[in-house]
């Protein structure tokens, strides 16, 4: 499987030849690197490999130990119940931390976006996953990965919409800069994640990188190769690839501190005001 | 505030951090959706009176001292430090909601902005800046149950004098030889705990009476006023004076009066009792189901209208049993709008119809008086103390031109052998 994963990938990368010279630059591994361009490489590299092991490291520990550590604390004297009970308490918890219908009766608009936006994550998570050679969601010698570019949208649309309604009325006015800087945080994650994914496919020549090229280099971090993505992902868009890495990483590292917490805690939350009161 | 103030506020704070409030604070995503929730904002649109605006106090705090973000970049959650300053916000935020949970219905998440506004009356207790006449009304309900012996023969015959009144509504006590108005009877099946009113005494002893139960009247009124004043440990003493009682007496059931908080609290923030706790209209729906009290349909003149008090429907369960009553007292009912769980507050709870605080109720619950207004009812009935409080300065100074009447008065008037 992974033999034939890697094959692809090759397969791939000779197709994308003529375009990766199209857009040859001082990035490439075939010219001859200035000081500056070394110390870039290095960062680079420590971008797109040892910080991504570090970032996904520190935010597993650091919200595993903000969730112990909330679960941990003593249960509230009394259940914050809310009335009339659901027939199924369990359920309308759920449908409360996945459909929002609050969110859909109050401020239907709001909520279309909401959705989009939800379900295109989750659909971004598993387009990453399927980037790994052991999983083929998408046929792993297609250029695109899942979605072909929608996916991506799909996030970035609704951000536009976040950021405006940040932006506007009450809600502004309610706003931390933090709430401000994680939408622009993950605005640019997910334009330069557009432009990897889909704006790669706008050259004259087509794709520069491919679903395949990418799997290499995911293909290194998870056996652990600490080999230099530079290698398998040749042209100017590793520029690119690398700072979508960074930004990603710095979401990671800055995610158990922000209210994307909600992530874990939306469904528990929403079971306090669903269960039924049961006296101690 | 000296440093000493404030590092104790500290403590107490972190004392409140259960683990559901752990979540309210960490989980806001800040969305805006609960803005419309409350009747205050929409009666007088500024951002302090949002659900989220309050609570946005106390999470500036909670950044501040309990996490990291707080330590390395205050400015990115616009931390504010425990000073005078940040108390009086609490107090405004804390002393202006009601506790009436509308925006718990708006929020996709559920936060409780009344459990989080618990931390802000804490740290206003904590500063010593409580309103005075609700530590002043809390401390004399809990000196009365550590002195019960000297306040009860003055009780009993200030009882004696209502029984009078009682007999004009209903011509027999429950039992033959029983008195009209039983109190501190053991082995009573329901201990009835009314308010100091006598208003809350004799249509209550009427319609039992004619419902042939066996009852006994509390000692103690059940208003809770340590809940109103955010005083935890206040609020269970003035609870388990009733409690204790209700043990004393082996009785099966204790039914609070029309007092919404009092019901609630007694229901839900006690812990398990050896009796059952109901709101006084769950009894008289189970009469009226039972068929041990008949209900005139006529008496009553115009369209009839219901105000769910909140923490009796929204945060008690209790919607249907007000409306079967209803229906057997009048063909000619309407249903507010928005009503059941998204019934606009009175907004006279939470303490603020024993603080005064008119202008402030009457300007914040405009929505309110328009809801009531464009319901076209002539009668407003309810089944709480505040929420009657309210609505009584409500109609008068909108100039609505309703009738205010608990449901227990009018069901005690409608009463048929």
């Amino acid at each position: 499987m992974q033999a034939d994963a890697v094959a692809a990938a090759s397969n791939a990368a000779e197709a994308g030849v003529s375009a990766a010279a199209d857009a040859v630059s001082a990035a490439s591994a075939d010219v001859p690197l200035t000081a500056f361009g070394i110390v870039l490489s290095k960062i680079e590299y420590f971008v797109t490999v040892p910080m991504v092991y570090l970032a996904i490291l520190f935010f597993a520990a650091a919200a595993v130990y903000k969730i112990v550590s909330i679960f941990s604390a003593p249960a509230p004297g009394y259940a914050p119940t809310l009335y009339p009970l659901k027939k199924r308490p369990m359920m309308a918890a759920m449908s409360d931390a996945f459909a929002m219908p609050q969110v859909r009766k109050h401020a239907p608009v709001f909520w279309v976006f909401l959705m989009v936006y939800h379900v295109a994550f989750i659909l971004l998570i598993l387009g990453h996953l399927d980037i790994l050679p052991s999983i083929n969601i998408v046929d792993p010698e297609s250029k695109h990965m899942l979605g072909a570019g929608a996916v991506g949208v799909g996030v970035t649309l609704p951000m536009f919409y976040f950021i405006i309604r940040r932006f506007s009325g009450e809600v502004r006015r309610i706003s931390t800069p933090a709430d401000y800087l994680l939408l622009f945080l993950l605005l640019f994650l997910f334009l330069l994640g557009d432009m990897i994914s889909w704006g790669n496919s706008w050259t004259a020549h087509g794709f520069v990188m491919t679903k395949a090229d990418f799997s290499l280099y995911f293909d290194g971090l998870v056996r652990f190769t600490f080999d230099d993505p530079r290698k398998v992902l040749p042209g100017s868009h590793f520029h690119f690839v690398v700072l979508h890495v960074l930004l990603a990483n710095v979401f990671f590292i800055v995610l158990p501190f922000s209210k994307v917490m909600h992530v874990f805690l939306s469904l528990p939350i929403n079971i306090l005001r669903r269960k039924p009161w049961t006296a101690k | 505030m000296d440093r000493e103030v404030s590092a104790k506020l500290e403590v107490l704070f972190k004392t409140k951090l259960n683990s559901a409030m752990r979540m309210y604070l960490e989980t806001c995503a800040r969305c805006g959706v609960c803005v419309k929730a409350c009747h205050v904002y929409n009666s007088m649109p500024e951002t302090k009176y949002t659900a989220v605006g309050r609570a946005e106090v106390v999470r500036k705090l909670f950044r501040a001292y309990f996490k990291l973000e707080g330590k390395i970049a205050p400015w990115l959650g616009e931390t504010v430090k425990l000073d005078d300053v940040t108390v009086d916000e609490l107090y405004d935020a804390a002393f202006s909601c009601t506790g009436c949970r509308r925006c718990v219905t708006y929020c996709p998440f559920g936060i409780d902005t009344q459990m989080i506004m618990a931390i802000a009356k804490a740290l206003v207790i904590g500063a010593d800046k409580a309103p005075a006449v609700l530590s002043i009304l809390s401390d004399m309900s809990i000196a009365k149950g550590e002195s019960i012996a000297e306040t009860a023969v003055a009780y009993e015959e200030a009882i004696r004098n209502l029984e009078s009144d009682v007999k004009a509504l209903w011509a027999e006590p429950w039992k033959p030889g029983a008195p009209f108005i039983p109190i501190g009877v053991k082995g009573a099946d329901v201990l009835y705990v009314a308010l100091s009113g006598a208003h809350s005494i004799v249509s209550a002893a009427a319609i039992m009476n004619a419902a042939k139960e066996n009852w006994s009247l509390s000692y103690f009124e059940a208003v809770n006023f340590g809940a109103f004043l955010g005083d935890a440990a206040k609020a269970q003493a003035i609870a388990k004076r009733i409690t204790d009682e209700a043990v004393r007496l082996g009785v099966k059931e204790v039914a609070i009066v029309e007092c919404g908080t009092a019901f609630r609290f007694m229901k839900y923030m006690t812990g398990r009792h050896p009796f059952k706790v109901s709101a006084f209209v769950e009894l008289i729906d189970r009469y009226v189901r039972g068929g041990q009290i008949k209900l005139d349909d006529g008496k009553i003149d115009g369209t009839v209208t219901y105000h769910d008090p909140c923490q009796i429907a929204r945060n008690g369960g209790v919607f249907e049993e007000p409306r079967n009553v209803i229906a057997h007292l009048t063909k000619n009912y309407v249903e507010l709008k928005p009503s059941r769980e998204d019934n606009w507050c009175c907004g006279g709870g939470g303490g603020l119809i024993s603080m005064g605080e008119l202008d402030f109720r009457m300007k914040s619950s405009r929505v309110k008086a328009d809801q009531l207004r464009s319901s076209g009812a002539k009668v407003v009935t309810t089944a709480c103390e505040n929420c009657h409080s309210q609505l009584v300065d409500l109609n008068e100074h909108y100039g609505l031109g309703m009738r205010v009447e608990f449901l227990s008065h009018i069901v005690a008037k409608a009463l048929m052998a």
